[in-house]
């Protein structure tokens, strides 16, 4: 009997189990007030409802859209950004000052910007997430370029290598690596940005039904969205560790 | 094979090398020893064209791709496996990748490192890792070869055995090296000929020592040649006058190991 509470994950369940039993039965109980903390059961029984009706695909297709969106746009802009500044003086001397304003401001605060200027439609989330993920992927890839280990490039050179080798066997790999180390923040960037943009103004996404559920004092559809969100975003984390293993199997 | 002539540099208005002259002959072992600071490293690095001097001449009577250039420590390629960085000079010199895999397969058997090609860096100890930053270098087949204190991180067994293996390796093969170690044993017993580097700023070479002691050479016997001792000793009183005052000495030389 003991045995099964000798592991960690068993004693964590066990744990929340308890939780929740306690929090449904203070509920039931009259204990928490329905409009604020509905029972868990309730939320179980939003979220069943959210999927069985399938009223929130669209809304998770447009956060996905999004989320995916800017993170791939802001990926790619981000890496040739920082590259070019890491190998052009001039190009360093010029957009570090903007990366360092745009890291300055909580960049969330663009958001009704982006609405003013690209409607309320899928482009202005896009286009937030983009620029979470870019701005971090722009530094990433700056410093990771900077950093690159100088006694791996005169090894390279001492075996004959020029610039085309340099870039491939040394710049490369070790800007990827950085890389990869920070896809996991730039995935939740990247979700941040999506929902956040959706909350301030659209017309459907997780987001917007956050915003509906607020207006509507909906607070079991509200806390069910919160945990749609979080288990979503747990599951592209555990991709991109997945990911990152496999491409850095060299590191263990 | 190598001659340099009143070589000088800089590193911005520090001045580290002022005029060093020396040789190296077709199939001659040089060793380089000088104090921590001195210059040596500048030197090699200064030869294989990753420093441009100030001034003198550095003249090779080989093509700079017939130089094999060993670090001082031993950071292979860590995305690549162990036969992959070594295979990577082979391809660079135009060889295709299966038969560049294959040739630096064997000469991982030849360090001593067979059917660990796959691993990859971090997977090797450090001896090993020196061993495929060998093979690396050797596959190349270079005519001169330059050594940064190669075997300065290793423990003592591991490095005894490996300059051992190294030397037999030389001697076969009658390959020109020039070795920069701080460990005057170690120079004595590798090497034809040593040269002393004064201390910096403006280091120059400070006196040349031929070591007669015949070849094929076992780095742990040579030691205990008749010749060896009072050499060692010769060499070390030269450095410490050259430097100046016992005090002084022992600050600047601290690093050496003198087995008298």
């Amino acid at each position: 009997m003991g045995r099964i509470f000798d592991r960690p994950l068993t004693r964590q369940l066990a744990g929340l189990a308890v939780f929740l039993a306690v929090w449904e039965w203070a509920a039931r109980s009259g204990y928490l007030n329905p409009l604020y903390i509905p029972a868990p059961s309730k939320i179980g029984a939003v979220l069943v409802t959210l999927f069985s009706a399938g009223t929130i695909w669209p809304h998770l297709g447009a956060t996905f859209g999004a989320a995916l969106g800017g993170l791939f746009v802001g990926l790619v802009v981000g890496t040739v950004l920082g590259a070019a500044a890491a190998m052009v003086p001039v190009i360093a001397e010029l957009l570090e000052p903007v990366m360092i304003l745009l890291n300055a401001v909580p960049r969330v605060v663009l958001a009704p910007l982006f609405v003013i200027w690209l409607g309320i439609g899928l482009a202005s989330k896009i286009a937030l997430a983009f620029i979470l993920v870019a701005v971090l992927v722009f530094f990433t890839v700056f410093t990771g370029i900077r950093q690159v280990d100088r006694r791996l490039v005169e090894r390279v050179i001492t075996l004959g290598g020029g610039r085309a080798t340099l870039l491939r066997e040394v710049y490369m790999p070790s800007v990827t690596a950085w890389l990869l180390g920070n896809l996991k923040v730039a995935v939740g960037f990247a979700f941040t940005g999506a929902v956040v943009g959706e909350f301030v103004a659209a017309t459907k996404g997780l987001g917007y039904l956050l915003s509906f559920a607020q207006s509507t004092y909906n607070a079991a559809l509200m806390l069910a969205l919160v945990f749609l969100i979080m288990l979503f975003v747990l599951l592209i984390f555990a991709l991109s560790e997945r990911l990152e293993k496999r491409l850095t199997r060299w590191r263990g | 094979m190598l001659r340099i002539a009143d070589l000088a540099l800089s590193y911005g208005a520090t001045p580290v090398l002022g005029g060093v002259s020396m040789e190296v002959e077709d199939g001659e072992f040089v060793s380089l020893v000088g104090p921590s600071g001195s210059g040596k490293s500048t030197i090699l690095r200064a030869i294989i064209g990753l420093q441009a001097p100030a001034a003198g001449k550095v003249e090779l009577t080989i093509a700079p791709r017939e130089i094999g250039f060993l670090f001082q420590d031993d950071a292979l390629l860590p995305w690549r496996r162990a036969a992959e960085n070594v295979a990577l000079g082979l391809r660079l010199r135009g060889m295709a990748t299966k038969p560049a895999l294959e040739r630096a397969e064997e000469w991982l058997a030849r360090m001593g490192l067979e059917g660990l090609g796959a691993r990859y860096p971090r997977e090797l100890s450090g001896g090993q890792r020196k061993r495929v930053a060998l093979a690396q270098v050797l596959a190349l087949e270079p005519q001169l070869l330059l050594m940064d204190e190669p075997f300065s991180a290793l423990d003592a067994i591991t490095r005894a055995r490996l300059s051992q293996d190294l030397l037999r390796f030389i001697e076969a093969r009658r390959m020109s090296v020039l070795l920069v170690t701080h460990d005057l044993e170690e120079a004595l017993a590798l090497s034809d000929v040593v040269y002393l580097l004064s201390r910096g700023p403006k280091a120059r070479i400070a006196g040349q020592y031929p070591v007669p002691i015949a070849r094929p050479r076992d780095v742990i016997k040579a030691r205990a040649n008749p010749e060896f001792g009072p050499l060692l000793e010769r060499v070390w009183q030269n450095l410490s006058s050259e430097i100046g005052g016992a005090a002084q000495s022992e600050a600047a030389w601290g690093e050496y190991s003198i087995g008298l």
